[in-house]
Protein backbone atom coordinates (compact mmCIF):
# COMPACT_ATOMS: atom_id res chain seq x y z
CA UNK A 1 0.00 0.00 0.00
CA UNK A 2 2.77 2.49 0.71
CA UNK A 3 4.73 1.22 -2.41
CA UNK A 4 1.65 1.93 -4.44
CA UNK A 5 0.80 4.97 -2.96
CA UNK A 6 -2.36 4.75 -1.28
CA UNK A 7 -0.34 5.60 2.03
CA UNK A 8 2.98 7.41 2.40
CA UNK A 9 2.93 5.87 5.92
CA UNK A 10 1.56 3.24 8.89
CA UNK A 11 1.85 1.85 12.10
CA UNK A 12 -0.26 -0.35 14.07
CA UNK A 13 -1.64 1.03 17.39
CA UNK A 14 -4.40 -0.04 20.07
CA UNK A 15 -4.64 -3.49 21.85
CA UNK A 16 -2.93 -4.77 18.99
CA UNK A 17 -0.10 -3.02 19.52
CA UNK A 18 -0.17 -2.79 23.20
CA UNK A 19 -0.05 -6.72 23.41
CA UNK A 20 3.97 -6.72 22.45
CA UNK A 21 4.46 -5.43 25.82
CA UNK A 22 1.80 -6.32 27.89
CA UNK A 23 -0.24 -9.64 28.52
CA UNK A 24 -2.80 -10.51 26.08
CA UNK A 25 -6.13 -8.48 26.05
CA UNK A 26 -9.34 -8.42 24.91
CA UNK A 27 -9.96 -6.61 21.30
CA UNK A 28 -12.25 -6.25 18.70
CA UNK A 29 -10.38 -5.18 15.84
CA UNK A 30 -6.83 -4.17 14.94
CA UNK A 31 -6.22 -0.05 14.73
CA UNK A 32 -3.76 1.13 12.00
CA UNK A 33 -2.48 4.99 12.18
CA UNK A 34 -2.15 5.80 8.44
CA UNK A 35 -0.68 8.84 6.95
CA UNK A 36 -2.80 9.62 3.51
CA UNK A 37 -1.40 11.41 0.66
CA UNK A 38 -4.60 14.32 0.12
CA UNK A 39 -5.82 14.07 4.26
CA UNK A 40 -8.20 17.13 3.09
CA UNK A 41 -10.09 14.49 0.96
CA UNK A 42 -13.78 14.03 1.76
CA UNK A 43 -13.57 10.45 1.60
CA UNK A 44 -10.43 10.26 2.90
CA UNK A 45 -10.24 6.67 3.20
CA UNK A 46 -11.73 5.87 0.31
CA UNK A 47 -8.59 4.91 -2.10
CA UNK A 48 -7.56 2.06 0.50
CA UNK A 49 -10.92 0.26 0.44
CA UNK A 50 -10.56 0.52 -3.01
CA UNK A 51 -7.38 -0.70 -2.93
CA UNK A 52 -7.83 -3.93 -0.47
CA UNK A 53 -10.97 -4.26 -2.30
CA UNK A 54 -9.32 -5.09 -5.10
CA UNK A 55 -7.12 -7.62 -3.30
CA UNK A 56 -9.92 -9.51 -2.10
CA UNK A 57 -9.72 -7.85 1.27
CA UNK A 58 -13.94 -6.60 1.68
CA UNK A 59 -14.88 -4.23 3.73
CA UNK A 60 -16.67 -4.18 7.15
CA UNK A 61 -18.81 -1.16 8.14
CA UNK A 62 -15.72 0.94 9.16
CA UNK A 63 -12.85 -2.00 8.94
CA UNK A 64 -11.22 -3.98 6.31
CA UNK A 65 -11.15 -7.98 7.30
CA UNK A 66 -7.57 -8.73 6.92
CA UNK A 67 -7.53 -12.64 7.95
CA UNK A 68 -9.39 -12.77 11.45
CA UNK A 69 -8.92 -9.55 12.62
CA UNK A 70 -11.49 -6.50 11.29
CA UNK A 71 -9.07 -4.02 10.63
CA UNK A 72 -9.50 0.60 11.49
CA UNK A 73 -7.71 2.40 9.49
CA UNK A 74 -7.11 5.86 11.52
CA UNK A 75 -5.60 8.96 9.42
CA UNK A 76 -2.86 10.63 11.99
CA UNK A 77 -5.45 13.22 13.41
CA UNK A 78 -3.35 15.02 15.65
CA UNK A 79 0.95 16.24 15.76
CA UNK A 80 0.58 13.19 18.73
CA UNK A 81 -0.23 10.30 16.58
CA UNK A 82 1.63 11.57 12.98
CA UNK A 83 4.38 11.28 15.79
CA UNK A 84 3.77 8.15 17.00
CA UNK A 85 3.36 7.08 13.39
CA UNK A 86 7.31 8.45 12.41
CA UNK A 87 8.81 7.29 15.69
CA UNK A 88 7.38 3.32 15.38
CA UNK A 89 9.33 0.36 15.71
CA UNK A 90 9.72 -2.45 12.87
CA UNK A 91 8.34 -5.60 15.05
CA UNK A 92 8.66 -9.25 13.39
CA UNK A 93 5.23 -10.45 13.26
CA UNK A 94 6.67 -14.47 12.15
CA UNK A 95 8.76 -13.20 9.62
CA UNK A 96 7.00 -10.41 8.34
CA UNK A 97 8.46 -6.82 9.10
CA UNK A 98 5.57 -4.73 10.58
CA UNK A 99 5.62 -1.24 11.79
CA UNK A 100 4.49 -0.77 15.76
CA UNK A 101 3.60 2.38 18.12
CA UNK A 102 6.24 2.60 20.71
CA UNK A 103 4.81 2.22 24.25
CA UNK A 104 5.80 5.47 25.32
CA UNK A 105 3.06 6.87 22.19
CA UNK A 106 0.88 4.30 23.27
CA UNK A 107 0.37 5.13 26.37
CA UNK A 108 -0.10 9.07 25.71
CA UNK A 109 -2.21 8.44 23.02
CA UNK A 110 -4.60 6.66 25.62
CA UNK A 111 -3.65 9.68 28.19
CA UNK A 112 -5.18 11.68 25.66
CA UNK A 113 -8.32 9.76 24.89
CA UNK A 114 -9.08 9.33 28.80
CA UNK A 115 -11.54 6.04 28.87
CA UNK A 116 -11.37 3.67 31.56
CA UNK A 117 -9.87 1.55 29.09
CA UNK A 118 -7.41 3.48 28.13
CA UNK A 119 -6.08 4.30 31.67
CA UNK A 120 -6.24 0.83 32.36
CA UNK A 121 -3.80 0.34 29.31
CA UNK A 122 -1.82 2.60 30.68
CA UNK A 123 -1.48 0.70 33.74
CA UNK A 124 -0.42 -2.54 31.84
CA UNK A 125 2.21 -0.97 29.56
CA UNK A 126 3.57 1.10 33.21
CA UNK A 127 3.54 -2.86 34.77
CA UNK A 128 5.25 -4.55 32.06
CA UNK A 129 8.20 -2.18 32.64
CA UNK A 130 8.09 -0.87 28.68
CA UNK A 131 7.64 2.70 29.63
CA UNK A 132 7.90 4.65 32.74
CA UNK A 133 5.78 7.66 34.29
CA UNK A 134 8.75 10.19 33.62
CA UNK A 135 8.96 9.26 30.07
CA UNK A 136 4.68 9.82 29.80
CA UNK A 137 4.97 12.56 31.72
CA UNK A 138 7.64 14.51 29.29
CA UNK A 139 5.99 12.97 26.26
CA UNK A 140 2.74 14.41 27.36
CA UNK A 141 3.92 17.71 28.48
CA UNK A 142 5.15 18.10 25.09
CA UNK A 143 1.75 17.10 23.84
CA UNK A 144 0.01 19.52 26.03
CA UNK A 145 -1.12 16.69 27.91
CA UNK A 146 0.36 17.77 31.67
CA UNK A 147 -2.92 18.13 33.42
CA UNK A 148 -4.21 15.21 32.34
CA UNK A 149 -1.35 13.74 33.29
CA UNK A 150 -1.23 15.11 36.44
CA UNK A 151 -4.96 13.62 36.96
CA UNK A 152 -3.74 10.34 36.26
CA UNK A 153 -0.82 10.40 38.58
CA UNK A 154 -3.17 11.68 40.98
CA UNK A 155 -5.43 8.81 40.59
CA UNK A 156 -3.20 6.35 40.25
CA UNK A 157 -0.06 6.96 42.61
CA UNK A 158 3.33 5.20 41.82
CA UNK A 159 3.08 2.62 44.64
CA UNK B 1 -0.14 -16.26 54.74
CA UNK B 2 -3.43 -17.83 54.00
CA UNK B 3 -3.75 -20.48 50.55
CA UNK B 4 -6.26 -18.77 48.82
CA UNK B 5 -3.57 -15.79 49.31
CA UNK B 6 -0.58 -18.54 48.36
CA UNK B 7 -2.59 -19.52 45.52
CA UNK B 8 -3.78 -15.86 44.27
CA UNK B 9 -0.28 -14.54 44.03
CA UNK B 10 0.86 -18.05 42.03
CA UNK B 11 -1.63 -17.32 39.67
CA UNK B 12 -0.73 -13.81 39.45
CA UNK B 13 2.85 -14.69 38.39
CA UNK B 14 1.81 -16.89 35.87
CA UNK B 15 -0.99 -14.37 34.48
CA UNK B 16 2.52 -12.19 33.87
CA UNK B 17 4.53 -14.64 32.51
CA UNK B 18 2.18 -14.67 29.47
CA UNK B 19 4.03 -10.96 29.23
CA UNK B 20 6.82 -12.54 27.96
CA UNK B 21 5.49 -14.71 25.11
CA UNK B 22 6.37 -13.60 21.58
CA UNK B 23 4.32 -11.11 20.35
CA UNK B 24 2.52 -13.18 17.45
CA UNK B 25 1.23 -15.56 19.95
CA UNK B 26 -0.26 -13.08 22.34
CA UNK B 27 -2.18 -12.06 19.22
CA UNK B 28 -3.22 -15.89 18.72
CA UNK B 29 -4.58 -15.61 22.00
CA UNK B 30 -6.56 -12.21 21.90
CA UNK B 31 -7.99 -13.90 18.85
CA UNK B 32 -9.31 -16.86 21.18
CA UNK B 33 -10.89 -14.54 23.75
CA UNK B 34 -12.20 -12.89 20.97
CA UNK B 35 -14.05 -15.77 19.34
CA UNK B 36 -15.09 -16.78 22.87
CA UNK B 37 -16.51 -14.18 23.08
CA UNK B 38 -18.42 -14.06 20.01
CA UNK B 39 -19.64 -17.22 20.85
CA UNK B 40 -21.31 -16.23 24.41
CA UNK B 41 -22.84 -13.08 22.86
CA UNK B 42 -24.16 -15.69 20.02
CA UNK B 43 -25.41 -18.08 22.34
CA UNK B 44 -26.91 -15.56 24.82
CA UNK B 45 -28.77 -13.74 21.78
CA UNK B 46 -30.23 -16.98 20.14
CA UNK B 47 -31.92 -18.19 23.27
CA UNK B 48 -31.31 -15.43 26.74
CA UNK B 49 -33.14 -18.00 28.75
CA UNK B 50 -30.17 -20.78 28.12
CA UNK B 51 -27.69 -18.77 28.52
CA UNK B 52 -25.46 -20.19 30.78
CA UNK B 53 -24.71 -16.38 32.61
CA UNK B 54 -28.12 -15.94 32.10
CA UNK B 55 -29.84 -15.00 36.04
CA UNK B 56 -33.26 -14.19 36.01
CA UNK B 57 -34.26 -11.10 38.28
Amino acid sequence: MCSSGVIQNYALFGAAAQMRYTEPVATLDADVLVAVPQPDKLDVLGDIYAFCAARGYPQEGEAIRVGAWPTQFVPVFTPLTREAMEQAETADFDGVPFRVVRAVYLAVIALSVGRAKDLTRILSLLESGSVTRQEIGLLAARHGLSDAWRQFEARFPNE
Amino acid sequence: MSEIQALLERQARWQKLRRELPWPEKIQMAERIRESVRQLRAARKADPAEHPLHRPA
